[in-house]
């Protein structure tokens, strides 16, 4: 069991790692995955729309393990080499759910405003 | 399962594991995109740094992460150590409730332990250590006069003066405590109040509930007829009542507008006041140096040490001696705060006693020890396995600590159950002389001392037996199944704890018998006077009512004297302006005729006005001349009686009757000569613990018209009963004053007997702790010496078998068991002795007939020890001996 420390809470305002962290978050709900799998599976479903600095994904992974959303463990890769796999924990489950749901909020809201029927 | 191996294995890599796995994570996504993009068709080169272009600030990201593993690493490790401990804990329980034999001897020892120290912690948390009510309790100063090494209450000119030429104090209040006739609602009734300067409240910074204080402008003569009612009072009198501000009540026959109301909390110096006037100093009173009955309480200045302060009033007494040679030679003044003053003595005595108790909860640490001891021996085996599967040393102690901190903690609750009860006891018990004892109860800091307590005593006991746990030869114990060679070092263990116990037992019950035999003494030492059947009561003249002065005073008092002789029962009565060990009473410095008039030639010397058959009532003897008589009345020729201890002090080695002194009144050219017609036996005025000091008594129609002032008007009806039964001469006491005069109040009825008791209350209290506390203490040395020689006679079941078998008798196994046992309660008898010798000079204020070092009590109970301790061990060592030799070597 983990909880959240209320001082690494990070801010809704901050859409971009929230939105980061949701989508590492759905990629892993396939199954435990490692870095550049992640980084690839995000590449393909967004049509390398989405694709952000690949660096920038490491410190948000480390953080959610931290948070215990994921836990790590190394593993035998497809090339035969050790390579660090996530995987969601229940926590990390629920975090998914939180931010899907609260995603559908906010695009609701936006559509409201931007594309009224 | 992968979880819990995984981890302790990469903490165990340590910090730099982090920054490796980082890297390595990092290594193999640069590594799977730049052969990702060498399929593409870039060459290797190339493909390398798009992979690094792609990735962004890999030194950034790099660190970033570092940082984030270790604190998670930090946070694991926390978890871990909680979870490890809890479950540590878990197991505990669990051991202990699979020998619940074990854990309620265990508990229940270490409660005993626990419980009085916890109580007796309180009572000194109450007494001394919680902050008092004061706005500055570290600048309030009690400031006394101090003659002839003795504090003493302040004359209202040395008061002005200091308050005028001090420059020391932000206030100066003085106060003094008199007794009113409150006559409301046809009710008289005797009611404590105090006279105080208008800056008594600010000294204290005390606010008053309802309304206000009086101001300096109502301390004045003749406009000082207000007064602040105290909580307690105006709830019982006035029902409470927000309406009585600004009205009038009748003190002492007098209107007074009611200003205010105190909190029941005030009563800074203990004096139990239930209502304030103002003092209201005359000129003549603020010119006069003579008459010291002032409590004089100052604040200090911020900033200012007690120290410069004390310095500074240092010189000011020598200044005020230079200008009021009469009055103040060889007079200082002394600065003390007003919370080291009220706590006096009892910080000492609670201290000790705190310690006793403490010595108690080391014999019970030792049973436990002891105890868990002897549990290690069962559970060599299983903690040798936890050993061979991997447990490592460290985490073994940590773990047996646990097991002894959950034991420690159990006890504390059950501790704190005791403690709960006991200072309930306490509080009944206690005499009202320790000043805030009534206040004891469990608070945060008692919760925090019992477990704090419990968590130290469980580190002492629970060291050895962890300690020689770790250090189990592993191969030893699993082979033999416990039964090692270690086994000697083991019994030098439970020897020492003899050794210990033994001393710290007699340490104890030393101090407890050398109060014990002081207790004794008390009961035996001759006070002067025969105590049995007196009754004693005050009454206080209204000092309107008896316009006509000094002779109508005396007169209205004798003829309750002639009332009391009169009734039926009692056999004898008399009145003094002071009874022994009772309230109220004056000293004065006599001079003898054929000296110089300077205060260093006086002889402080306790005065007793009385009536002529005051003698007979309390049984004083007459040890020379003759006693007061009814002609000596006014204008007859002056006399006195005198004490032997005032005959001697006075003329060594002389005849003193017929001699003459000076004393209380006149001038250098008439000093008012009485001369010295008796000497009587010296009486214990200040009860059994303190001797007998010079007294002087003079008959009531005698003494000068001040000297009503200097009592004001207050006397002590002492009457001694026909049968025996002091209290029924109550009824008596009261007819007696009714028909003298009906509107004033008897009050301060006791028993003579009972002052005696409450006299030496503080010392039979502490006494009686002390006792307790030694009575505990060897019943566990006891249990503990019993122990250790049960277990000594146990392991040595087999040897003894062959002794025996091979013809030992049972007198040899008799004195073979339990000389193992008397070698270590000798040797703890000698530390024992030792330790008390010097540690009951601590009591050395609490023992009287006595000395701290009295050979006989050491040899009672140095003997009561070693007796206790043969049959501890005796028990045992004869259970040996009856040991079946086939069945022990099978």
């Amino acid at each position: 069991m983990t909880t959240v420390n209320p001082r690494e809470y990070v801010p809704k305002k901050d859409r971009l790692y929230g939105t980061l962290d949701a989508l590492i978050l759905k990629t892993l709900s396939g199954g435990p995955r490692h870095g550049y799998a992640i980084a690839k599976w995000l590449e393909e479903k967004s049509g390398e729309a989405l694709t952000v600095e690949e660096g920038s994904l490491y410190p948000a992974l480390y953080r959610m393990e931290k948070r215990g959303w994921i836990e790590a463990e190394w593993g035998d890769s497809e090339l035969g080499r050790k390579a660090k796999f996530y995987r969601l924990t229940r926590d990390g489950r629920e975090q998914l759910r939180r931010e899907t749901a609260e995603w559908k909020a906010f695009v609701a809201v936006v559509s409201n405003v931007l594309l009224p029927a | 399962m992968r979880r819990a191996l995984g981890r302790p294995f990469r903490s165990l890599l340590g910090r730099a594991s982090v920054e490796r796995e980082v890297d390595d994570e990092l290594a193999f996504h640069l590594e799977m995109r730049t052969r990702e993009l060498t399929v593409g068709g870039l060459s290797p080169s190339a493909a390398r740094e798009e992979a690094r272009r792609r990735f962004g600030n890999l030194d950034e990201v790099r660190k970033e992460c570092s940082v984030l593993g270790r604190q998670r690493e930090k946070d694991v490790r926390r978890v871990e150590y909680v979870a490890e401990a809890l479950q540590d804990a878990r197991f505990a329980l669990r051991q202990l409730a699979r020998s619940p034999g074990f854990a309620l001897v265990a508990v229940l020892t270490l409660a005993l332990g626990i419980g009085p120290t916890t109580a007796i912690f309180s009572a000194v948390e109450a007494v001394v250590l919680r902050r008092f009510d004061f706005a500055h309790p570290d600048r309030t100063l009690l400031v006394s006069e101090r003659w002839q090494d003795q504090d003493g209450g302040v004359s209202a000119g040395n008061y002005v003066d200091w308050q005028q030429r001090g420059t020391g104090f932000d206030q100066l209040a003085a106060a003094h405590w008199d007794s009113f006739n409150l006559s409301e609602a046809d009710m008289p009734e005797r009611v404590l109040g105090a006279r105080v300067t208008w800056n008594y409240f600010t000294v204290f910074g005390a606010r008053p509930l309802l309304g206000r204080t009086f101001d300096e402008a109502e301390d004045q003569p003749g406009r000082a007829d207000v007064v602040v009612l105290g909580q307690g009072l105006w709830a019982r009198r006035f029902g409470s009542d927000p309406g009585i501000l600004g009205r009038q009540i009748r003190l002492s026959g007098r209107p007074h507008t009611v200003l205010g109301i105190m909190p029941s909390a005030f009563d800074p110096l203990l004096g139990g006041e239930q209502l304030w006037v103002p003092v209201a100093f005359t000129p003549e009173r603020k010119a006069m140096h003579d008459e010291h009955y002032l409590t004089v309480v100052g604040l200090l200045k911020p900033g200012l040490t007690l120290a410069r302060a004390q310095a500074e009033m240092d010189g000011l007494a020598q200044v005020l001696a230079r200008e009021y040679p009469r009055d103040n030679q060889g007079r200082g003044i002394h600065l003390q705060l007003v919370s080291d003053a009220i706590i006096g003595d009892s910080r000492d005595k609670l201290f000790v006693t705190l310690g006793g108790v403490a010595l108690v909860l080391l014999i019970a640490c030792g049973n436990v020890a002891n105890l868990l001891l002897a549990r290690g021996a069962v559970r060599a085996k299983e903690i040798g396995i936890r050993a061979a599967i991997g447990a490592g040393r460290g985490r073994l102690v940590r773990q047996l600590l646990t097991e002894s901190a959950v034991l420690g903690l159990l006890s504390a609750a059950a501790g704190l159950a005791l403690a709960w009860g006991a200072i309930h006891v306490l509080v009944a018990a206690s005499p009202s002389e320790i000043p805030r004892l009534e206040q004891t109860r469990i608070d945060g800091p008692v919760l925090a001392f019992a477990v704090g307590t419990a968590l130290l005593s469980s580190f002492l006991f629970g060291m050895a037996p962890a300690w020689r746990a770790a250090r189990t030869d592993l191969q030893g114990v699993l082979r033999d199944g416990g039964r090692t060679s270690a086994g000697v070092v083991r019994d030098r263990v439970r020897t020492l704890l003899i050794v210990g116990e033994v001393a710290l037992a007699l340490t104890l019950l030393a101090g407890a018998g050398l109060l014990i035999r002081s207790a004794f003494y008390l009961q035996r030492v001759d006070p002067g006077f025969d105590p049995h059947g007196l009754i004693t009561a005050r009454l206080s003249l209204p000092p309107r009512a008896y316009r006509e002065g000094a002779a109508e005073v005396a007169r209205a008092f004798e003829q309750v004297v002639e009332h009391l002789q009169q009734a039926p029962g009692v056999r004898g009565a008399a009145v003094t302006s002071q009874a022994p060990m009772g309230p109220g009473g004056n000293s004065n410095g006599l001079i003898p005729e054929g000296r110089t008039r300077e205060l260093k030639n006086a002889i402080n010397a306790r005065l007793r006005m009385v009536t002529p058959g005051y003698f007979a009532t309390l049984g004083i003897p007459l040890r020379r001349g003759r006693l007061l008589v009814a002609d000596d009345f006014a204008g007859a020729p002056l006399v006195m009686v005198v004490s032997e201890a005032l005959a001697r002090a006075a003329w060594p080695g002389q005849d003193p009757l017929g001699k003459r002194i000076a004393c209380c009144e006149g001038t250098p050219d008439d000093p008012r000569w009485k001369t010295v017609v008796g000497v009587v036996g010296d009486v214990r005025s200040g009860g059994p613990t303190r001797e007998a000091g010079p007294e002087f008594y003079l008959p009531i129609t005698q003494v000068p018209a001040e000297a009503w002032d200097w009592t004001r008007r207050t006397m002590t009806i002492v009457a001694r009963s026909e049968g025996g039964d002091a209290t029924a001469l109550t009824a008596n006491l009261r007819a007696a004053v009714r028909s003298v005069d009906p509107d004033v109040p008897l009050y301060d009825i006791a028993t003579m007997e009972d002052r005696m008791r409450a006299s030496i209350a503080v010392t039979r209290f502490h006494t009686l702790l002390l006792t307790i506390a030694g009575a505990v203490g060897l019943l566990l040395a006891a249990v503990g010496i019993y122990g250790v020689i049960a277990y000594f006679a146990t392991s040595r079941t087999q040897e003894i078998g062959v002794r025996l078998a091979l013809g030992a008798t049972t007198r040899d196994i008799l004195r073979l068991v339990a000389w193992q046992g008397m070698r270590p309660i000798l040797a703890g008898t000698a530390v024992g002795t030792l330790a008390a010798a010097g540690l009951t000079r601590l009591i050395r204020g609490s023992i009287y007939g006595v000395s701290a070092t009295d050979p006989a009590t050491f040899a009672l109970v140095a003997a009561t020890l070693v007796v206790v301790g043969l049959i501890a061990a005796y028990i045992p060592a004869h259970r040996s001996t009856r040991t079946d030799p086939t069945q022990a070597l099978r």
